[in-house]
């Protein structure tokens, strides 16, 4: 098996020393082992492996919790391989909270076998500052013009030139909480709305932070972009460094609890998940009144805006891809397809909800896994018919926008919210 | 507790037999790693035992080479579909090789002119159905795993599944097999014909051995066409008789249900809430029903049907208006088995038959065993063709465990007596081998045992299941 990251030494006990609450040993003991979740399981339907699949790894977890094996490479790549994506417990019949589970290996992994440098360098000492954060950035945001091969705004992900064939795309000028330092007054506004942009929109997909701004305000809600906000706390918390990841919530927490908002939206759904829902773990109990505000920007339009009269829908086909985090964990797939009907010709494509492949360190990890999934995807995006594909996570956009770039597909990738956005501007110019 | 043992392979066979099994299949197949031999160290039944080494063959001759291998050094060796087994099939009871068989997951063939399909052992059972779809052909045996069980572990167990009054089970659809037997040998039974009378019947021996006669590496499969569409009924009853009545005077009208599934009060508490299906808790038993077939004679039999559940009582009867209501429903009921541990965190879950005329019997008779509600008992299953599920439910407090062995005994006694059978579908395994006795008598049984050391004289395969220990 390949080494990924230098390890200081191959095992090493520590014992379970968990800085997490020990609530996951006893859900483990919830598995009933009927192997349900390997219907679900993107990782497992390509390998068909029982190490990548949550029973599997629910009983090494077991097996750990009885102090029968060691943390070693070996598990450490298995609990790497999970994608996070929680379908297995929307699935089970156990009602496991598998979530708990993979935190906690995640955790043991990193207190035992330590974090791999340069994520943590990032985790500890960058993420939470965010002037470092963005001269960084710009700093890389001017060198990546020296890159080679640039295509339709892509560009090729360093650490993967050498694997050939990656593209992502340009780093922007200027972030998102710069461009939108100043919050534009509405006179008399429905509602007053916090934005959390999450890094990828912040730094990359600008354009979607000025859409999400430009349709609020256009139905009267004024939306704040909060400049001191950070990352959400997902990296740090896919490699189990759980005391980044509390830090990160923590100074959120005060950004967001220090003004006073009607809501909380986010565009992206792997922030949103964060911030709504593993924040109540973070934080605790405390953070429930603001969870409860929190919103995927569909879910917010489709609550509180609802029909659209003045919104004339775009010609163009667009189909929708379920992200991970907005579908399977937090059961939001209605929303966005209803906002998009009003908004274009909407076509549904099969297995919507099936996993694009993206996210985190999976895809630099399994990247040929990654690669699979992501075929699976563009081939149902290309069935649909679709002239463009919409989906609600800054991190599918660039995952699907680097499949289709990379067949030289003629379908355009784009936030949902986007579509909206255009929809409004047509509408008025016709008006 | 102890650490597990990180070096077994020079016990288990000898650092040249791995290697020689590496040598043959290649790096990739053999797995001898503590992280991998958990993984496939347990089944549905959540027993544990490590095997040594885990072998993840692609071809039949992977899987003959190392049996050559096995035999040679007389190592025990399991098969293992997906693991979701309810008698503890697949589980390396006494260490050896396991093989997982979910990477050989081919569909050979299908022929809609004969009416039949090749498969590899590892394919699902799901994938199986809905390929054949395609072509407007139906294989019918639907256990409630199918959509993660494999058509090889279902034919090791002979798996029922709710469509079994209509169309059979399992053993029904299987007309031929590739077999590879305990010392590498490769042999095919059958003939991939609807039918064939030529010598015994060697294909229906191996349905239903559990993995203690030979290896499945192809299995050719009977299919039948499609019919047209399906209906479902739910009818929900206030007293546990009153389904059972029902049932009944459904098939007295000449009506056969593709399915007839019944759960009873416990049964109810247990998935409520799951799939967002609300329920009173007036409704103390319910009949699930599909109707098949063309949509007049749908119509017609589902009247009779609702007439029926409500001449015996029933509260309420729903039919599911749209496939949304349909799969709800449905993905309730397969839901159960795991959902019982929402009741208490031990199951012993006995899948016994008998006559169908002997149910409401049965079920007065568990009662009584259980007559001071010392554990749990939910009983639900296919009351169609009389396989009820009782399941005895406990918990961690001491002596639990010895009444739940001795509620679990009294059954089984009692359904013998009935006229029924220990195991309807989930197999023996080596759950329910202390019970044989009860069941076949000891001539059967040694002429079982005969068969057995006939195909596997060395006793290497999947030890320690169906006979009783001696
Ligand atoms: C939620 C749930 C619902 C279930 N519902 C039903 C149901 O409705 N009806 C029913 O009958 N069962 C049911 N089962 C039990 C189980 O799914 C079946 O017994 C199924 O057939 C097992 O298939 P598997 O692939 O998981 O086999 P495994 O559990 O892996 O193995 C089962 C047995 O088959 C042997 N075996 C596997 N593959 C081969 C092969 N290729 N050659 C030889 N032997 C082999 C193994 O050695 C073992 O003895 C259910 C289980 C669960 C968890």
């Amino acid at each position: 098996m390949k080494k990924y990251f230098p390890s200081k030494r191959d095992l090493r006990l520590k014992g379970l020393r968990l800085l997490m609450s020990d609530d996951w040993k006893e859900e483990v003991s919830k598995c009933s082992k009927c192997g349900k979740c390997h219907t679900v399981c993107p990782v497992f339907l390509e390998t068909h492996d029982e190490s990548s699949v949550a029973r599997g790894r629910i009983s090494l977890a077991e097996a750990l919790r009885d102090q029968q094996i060691v943390y070693t490479g070996k598990l450490r790549d298995y609990v790497y391989t999970c994608k996070k994506c929680m379908r297995c417990s929307k699935v089970c019949p156990s009602d496991v909270e598998y979530e708990k589970i993979i935190s906690a290996l995640l955790h043991g992994v990193a207190e035992n076998m330590g974090i791999p440098l340069l994520p943590k360098i990032i985790f500890r000492y960058i993420l939470p500052r965010r002037i470092l954060f963005d001269t960084l950035l710009k700093v890389s945001s001017k060198l990546q013009r020296f890159i080679p091969m640039k295509k339709r705004g892509q560009m090729r992900h360093l650490p993967l030139l050498f694997m050939g064939k990656r593209w992502i795309p340009t780093l922007a000028k200027k972030s998102a909480l710069q461009k939108f330092r100043k919050t534009k007054k509405i006179k008399n506004p429905r509602m007053r709305v916090g934005f959390f942009t999450g890094c990828l929109i912040n730094y990359i997909y600008v354009d979607v932070a000025e859409a999400v701004i430009e349709v609020l305000n256009k139905m009267d809600i004024e939306v704040v972009v909060p400049q001191r906000q950070l990352c959400c706390g997902t990296p740090s918390s896919t490699m189990g460094d759980v005391k980044s990841s509390k830090r990160l919530a923590e100074e959120n927490r005060k950004v967001f609890e220090s003004l006073e908002l009607d809501a909380i939206v986010s565009a992206c759904a792997t922030c949103t998940k964060s911030i709504k829902k593993d924040y109540l773990r973070t934080l605790g109990p405390s953070w429930k009144h603001m969870s409860d505000k929190i919103y995927d920007i569909s879910e917010f339009i489709d609550t509180f805006i609802g029909d659209m009269p003045g919104v004339k829908p775009l010609e163009e086909k667009v189909t929708y891809h379920d992200p991970c985090h907005l579908a399977w964990v937090r059961n939001i797939s209605e929303e966005p397809r209803s906002v998009l009907k009003k908004s274009s010709r909407f076509v549904e494509m099969d297995k919507a909800d099936g996993c694009c492949g993206g996210g985190g360190i999976f895809t630099i990890i399994h990247y040929d896994l990654t690669l699979k999934m992501l075929e699976r995807k563009v081939d149902s995006i290309e069935r649909s018919g679709a002239a463009t594909v919409a989906t609600n996570c800054p991190g599918c956009v660039m995952q699907i926008a680097d499949g289709l770039a990379s067949k030289n597909s003629q379908i355009k990738t784009t936030h949902s919210i986007q579509i909206l956005q255009e929809a409004l501007r047509e509408s008025e110019t016709k008006r | 507790m102890k650490l597990f043992k990180r070096k077994t392979r020079e016990e288990a066979l000898g650092r040249k037999g791995v290697s020689e099994l590496v040598r043959l299949l290649g790096k990739d197949k053999v797995l001898t790693e503590i992280e991998d031999r958990l993984c496939y160290s347990y089944d549905g039944t959540k027993q544990k035992a490590l095997p040594d080494i885990v072998i993840r063959p692609k071809t039949t001759s992977d899987v003959s080479a190392t049996l050559k291998v096995a035999d040679k050094q007389r190592i025990p060796v399991y098969s293992r579909g997906a693991g979701t087994g309810l008698s503890g099939g697949a589980v390396p009871l006494h260490g050896g090789i396991i093989f997982d068989l979910k990477g050989m997951n081919k569909i050979v063939n299908i022929c809609p002119e004969d009416f039949t399909a090749t498969v590899e052992p590892g394919v699902v059972t799901k994938h199986l159905q809905d390929e054949v779809t395609r072509h407007g052909l139906f294989y019918p045996p639907d256990p409630s795993s199918a959509a993660f069980s494999t058509i090889g572990g279902n034919v090791a167990e002979c798996a029922g599944g709710i469509t079994g009054l209509k169309y059979g089970v399992t053993r029904d659809y299987i007309l031929a097999m590739e077999i590879v037997l305990p010392d590498g040998s490769v042999i095919n039974t059958g003939r991939k014909t609807l039918r064939s009378v030529t010598g015994y019947d060697l294909t229906r021996l191996f349905v239903g051995s559990e993995g203690t006669l030979g290896i499945f590496t192809k299995i050719t499969v009977k299919l039948i066409p499609k019919p047209e569409r399906v209906d479902t009924l739910a009818a929900f009853f206030g007293e546990r008789d009153d389904a059972i009545d029902a049932a009944d005077l459904v098939v007295e009208n000449t009506i056969v249900p593709r399915t007839l599934e019944f759960m009873d009060h416990m049964t109810i508490s247990a998935v409520r809430g799951f799939g967002g299906i609300t329920l009173d808790d007036n409704v103390k038993a319910l009949l699930l029903i599909d109707i098949d077939g063309t949509g007049e004679n749908i119509k017609h039999d589902l009247s009779i049907v609702e007439r029926v559940c409500k001449e015996k009582n029933a509260l309420k009867v729903k039919v599911a208006e749209t496939e949304k209501e349909r799969n709800a429903i449905w993905s309730v009921r397969r839901s159960i088995s795991p959902a019982l541990y929402n009741i208490a965190n031990h199951k012993i879950n006995e899948d016994v038959c008998v006559p169908r005329s002997k149910i409401k019997e049965l079920l007065q008779k568990v009662d009584k065993i259980n007559e001071k509600q010392e554990v749990y008992v939910a009983s639900f299953g296919h009351i169609g063709d009389g396989n009820i599920h009782v399941n005895i439910m406990y918990t961690d407090e001491p002596g639990q465990g010895e009444i739940a062995e001795r509620v679990v005994q009294s059954v089984m006694e009692e359904v013998v007596t009935l006229g029924g059978t220990i195991s309807g579908e989930h197999g023996i395994g080596n759950k329910k081998s202390q019970f044989m006795e009860l069941e076949i008598s000891p001539q059967e049984l040694s002429i079982m045992k005969k068969f057995k050391d006939f195909f596997d004289p060395k006793g290497i395969m999947n030890p320690g299941k169906l006979f009783p220990s001696t």
